[in-house]
């Protein structure tokens, strides 16, 4: 196996929300498979979840599935699969506070794999929960997809498919 | 070999250098000696980033000055600006998740409250 390294962010990105809801149903949207399998993924993709270990060092495979007609489509004429594999590893778990979901990007052609975070804090604000996301976006499973894939121009003809 | 800015910023060595010109116009020997690349690596590089448009390059008498071009931030950050917008989608449907499974807990708390 090559070693991982881990290069300084040139940025991050940091997102905040804050919801009124019980800090572990916010929880368990990251950290149970059903609740996982209800949000992620881009616009008309759906999530299988095939592992789910939220502790520590922990697995995540799920399967990136296109889901919409026009999705199917849009993949299949960009020459993409409709069906793609990710692996992730709970890096840092606290519960109901604090984790670190973390993705080896190791498929980009002449450059060394290295890992990418994302980070999500929550805390009890009152009523409400404040998420804070933080991303790495240079180092993102999208970024590296693009890279791979030349994706850019293909996104920009999504764009135009759904205008 | 021609990259796009996404490509050009990949390697990790390549961001080093950019750093490293963060602080403006600088030689090659500034670069090896900041960055702490080997001279040969800082050379190679240096020309993929001024042909990818990262960097300029300038002779002033014997010595070449390198700098950084603004141009190819300016994609990056529209890209940036649309990675955003696709998290934020994405943090919707998470609100909007969540918002679905109170409901469900409201009720299921309502039943509860009876038993």
């Amino acid at each position: 196996m090559s070693p991982v390294s881990t290069p300084h962010a040139p940025t991050k990105t940091v997102i905040e929300r804050t919801y009124r809801a019980a800090l572990a149903d916010v929880w368990n949207l990251w950290t149970t498979r059903e609740g996982f399998e209800s949000w992620w993924g881009p616009q008309g993709f759906r999530v299988d979840v095939a592992e789910l270990d939220a502790r520590a060092g922990g697995t995540l495979r799920y399967e990136m599935i296109a889901a919409t007609p026009e999705m199917v489509r849009a993949m299949t004429e960009a020459g993409q699969p409709v069906t793609h594999g990710v692996r992730s590893t709970f890096a840092d778990v606290r519960p109901m506070t604090h984790l670190v979901l973390r993705n080896v990007i190791d498929f980009v052609p002449g450059v060394p794999p290295y890992e990418a975070d994302i980070t999500v804090s929550l805390s009890q604000e009152g009523e409400r929960v404040r998420m804070v996301v933080t991303l790495a976006p240079l180092h993102s499973p999208e970024f590296s997809a693009m890279q791979k894939e030349g994706f850019e121009s293909q996104l920009t003809k999504l764009d135009e498919r759904f205008a | 070999m021609q990259l796009d800015v996404f490509q050009a910023l990949a390697d990790p060595t390549r961001r080093r250098i950019v750093e490293t010109l963060l602080a403006g116009e600088q030689q090659v020997g500034d670069v090896v000696e900041k960055a702490g690349i080997h001279q040969s690596g800082v050379s190679r590089h240096l020309r993929i980033l001024h042909e990818s448009g990262f960097v300029d390059m300038r002779p002033d008498g014997q010595r070449r000055l390198y700098a950084l071009r603004p141009e190819p931030f300016h994609e990056l950050e529209q890209w940036l600006a649309r990675y955003r917008r696709l998290w934020d989608a994405r943090l919707d449907r998470f609100g909007a998740a969540l918002e679905k499974k109170q409901g469900r807990s409201i009720k299921n708390s309502r039943r509860s409250d009876r038993t």
